[in-house]
């Protein structure tokens, strides 16, 4: 059994550790490119999401590797993406593709037996014991950790450092060495000697950056592929900014849902605009943008793909939050036509606003 | 007191009940016009880009309601049935409205949970309040209009034409005539016949849903998979034409799931947005039913 999982930010580092951990076979598939994408929006419905898009192309790309097993976390709605996994299935089968998929759902939704049937599937192909799994599942789970503590901090300091594109180049050679990694042990240490790296990069104390917080919906944003490298250009623009939805809330979020403590500040700050959720992270969303406005940031970025349900909502709440706090935000809407002159352009403007903004305020009361 | 209620997303499944619980709290309704191109414009412009046409289409009702009435009616629908949802956007209709439109009125927009009285009542008792209604008023008018609305079937069943096709969508798409450009008239011009997802019974449609691999979570995708598989398997027409909004995330994935299922069938679907020209739409219809003839 080759095993394999789509994109999702950074969570590649954390799959490689957990299946080098268990001994299973994994089949990365590249990096997110231009081929994938082609390849994906050749084989899904016309007028479906962007990630789901993209991921199509990975299973592609992925079993032009070998890959024969495609695992895929799954929702129960009421955003599209619960429903990627049985689409995607058809579509193989309707192709002659030979592509096993192993959907992990809520328990509540699959019942307790069948979510451990169905983890059983991939475990089974493992010569650990069971207590071996449950390690390298702990030390996937550092990893994942520690690559977004390392990540916020890397967009925190590109405001700050005194060597412009210090913070970039750690970030950027974590993540490749990361990736050279043998064996999970190895992966840790390496991050953490990144992460003990980052403490060196010198910072100007007295410098008053931009402060952006970025969000939306979460595929988008962490995927640098379908932002146009965001991040990486706010990092040259040497922007201090911050996303708080990363694959490793994401996980907490999950867990903590069905005790209604995921969240709590942002769900708090929500209330007022979006009393209920609407799926997929619109109310997050519309939290966040309060939040970011309290904790001194100058402005927001929201990325959401085309026809993004959740996000429509929040997009529409979006200009009262910003008018009611005198608070700059602007939503970017991206597909597969997107072109990346456009969306420089309108980040570039975005960040001349609020530069502008700045030089003309009043101190804040 | 009057109470505006919009003539878009569920109203032409729902209104008799909302109508009568309102009419029997001694509040007078009253219904925004047969959408029109004045509402829609208005519904463009205030709506944001994004959204879908009846979404656009419900915020023209709003806004051609606002300076009539003293309260209006946003059923903010989270649930019909047990464990499904109807669609992100009926969750946060009530926020898109007031975000979007000017100096409303005050808002009815308390959370539906239709999946049992029980917790149907509970809206009712919140909107009732808001009226100053008591708690004796309110049960009585509120099973008065479950009744009411239990009486009421939208759906429709032509039996004397020569050829019948199956008419999926949502049932806005379907029930408002200036969206759809009048597509039932226009069929049964033609000499067809058009049955809607109403006629098949619930057991049957939770009977299709078993061919899926997973169970849907909106009640839009268990009604028209469930009808569309239904009586394509049963071979009862002769076409299905789907009518879907342009960007509706729900139909991305159901059309896909119903076109799998129904291969043997004629099958059309039918884009909506605010640009679709008549001619184009109605050389598509005499396209699709003239295959029909000549199969």
């Amino acid at each position: 059994m080759k095993v394999t999982a789509p994109h999702f930010g950074n969570v590649h580092l954390a799959a490689k550790a957990l299946f080098d951990g268990l001994g299973i076979e994994y089949v990365m598939p590249p990096m997110n490119n231009k081929i994938a994408l082609e390849l994906g929006s050749k084989n899904s419905p016309e007028e479906m999401c962007l990630p789901y898009k993209i991921m199509m192309g990975n299973f592609f790309q992925a079993m032009e590797l070998g890959a024969d097993t495609a695992i895929l976390p799954g929702s129960c709605g009421p955003c599209r993406f619960g429903k990627y996994a049985e689409l995607q299935m058809n579509t193989f089968k309707s192709l002659g593709r030979d592509l096993d998929f192993v959907v992990i759902d809520s328990p509540v939704e699959l019942g307790l037996s069948e979510l451990f049937n169905r983890i059983n599937k991939i475990s089974s192909h493992s010569k650990e014991s069971r207590y071996g799994q449950i390690k390298s599942l702990l030390k996937a789970k550092r990893v994942m950790n520690l690559i977004d503590e390392i990540e916020s901090r890397a967009h925190f300091l590109s405001g700050y450092e005194k060597n412009k594109g210090e913070a970039k180049d750690i970030l950027s050679r974590c993540k490749n060495d990361a990736l050279e990694a043998s064996c999970p042990d190895q992966m840790i240490r390496v991050m953490d000697y990144y992460r003990n790296k980052q403490k060196s990069i010198e910072v100007d104390r007295d410098k008053r950056p931009i402060k952006i917080a970025i969000i939306g919906e979460i595929y988008t944003i962490i995927e640098p592929f379908s932002n146009f490298n965001l991040e990486d250009k706010l990092m040259d623009y040497g922007v201090t900014f911050s996303r708080k939805l990363t694959p490793s809330w994401w996980m907490k979020d999950l867990m903590l849902k069905p005790l209604g403590l995921n969240s709590l500040k942002i769900n708090q700050k929500a209330k007022d605009y979006l009393p209920l959720g609407v799926g997929g992270h619109g109310k997050e969303c519309v939290g966040e943008a309060v939040l970011a406005r309290e904790e001194g940031y100058d402005g927001a970025i929201q990325v959401f793909p085309l026809g993004c349900m959740p996000e429509i909502v929040s997009k529409s709440i979006l200009p009262t939050i910003s008018a009611d706090l005198d608070f700059p935000i602007m939503s970017l809407v991206v597909d597969e036509m997107s072109g990346e002159a456009g969306f420089v352009t309108r980040v570039e403007a975005f960040i001349d606003l609020l530069e502008r903004r700045r030089a003309n305020e009043l101190p804040r009361a | 007191m009057i109470i505006g209620i919009p003539k878009g997303l569920l109203y032409y499944d729902y209104y008799p009940f909302f109508e009568s619980f309102f009419q029997g709290l001694g509040a007078h309704t009253l219904r925004s016009e047969d959408t029109n191109k004045n509402i829609l414009d208005e519904g463009v412009k205030h709506c944001v880009d994004e959204a879908c046409l009846p979404v656009k289409v419900f915020h023209g009702h709003v806004a051609s309601l606002k300076d009539q009435c003293d309260l209006i009616l946003i059923p903010r629908i989270m649930q019909i049935n047990q464990k499904e949802y109807i669609c992100p956007k009926f969750c946060g209709l009530p926020e898109m409205v007031k975000n979007s439109i000017e100096d409303l009125p005050g808002l009815i927009d308390q959370p539906i949970y239709a999946s049992s009285k029980k917790k149907l009542f509970t809206w009712a008792r919140e909107a009732g309040s808001m009226l100053g209604a008591d708690r004796r008023l309110i049960e009585n008018s509120f099973t008065k209009a479950l009744d009411v609305q239990a009486r009421h079937n939208p759906g429709i069943r032509d039996e004397k034409y020569r050829i019948t096709i199956a008419l999926g969508g949502h049932p806005y798409n379907i029930y408002d005539s200036f969206v759809n450009m009048n597509i039932v008239a226009k069929l049964n011009a033609m000499d067809v016949g058009v049955i809607t997802e109403e006629y098949i019974g619930e057991e049957i449609k939770s009977q299709e849903l078993r061919s899926l691999y997973k169970r849907p979570f909106w009640t839009f995708a268990r009604n028209s998979y469930g009808f569309l598989s239904y009586i394509a398997r049963e071979r009862r027409v002769d076409g299905i034409i789907y009518i879907s909004s342009f960007a509706c995330g729900i139909d991305s994935v159901v059309i896909e799931l119903v076109k799998e299922r129904v291969a043997n069938m004629p099958f059309m679907v039918l884009k909506l947005d605010e640009h679709t020209g008549e001619a184009g739409l109605d050389t598509r219809i005499e396209a699709f039913v003239d295959m029909i003839w000549r199969r």
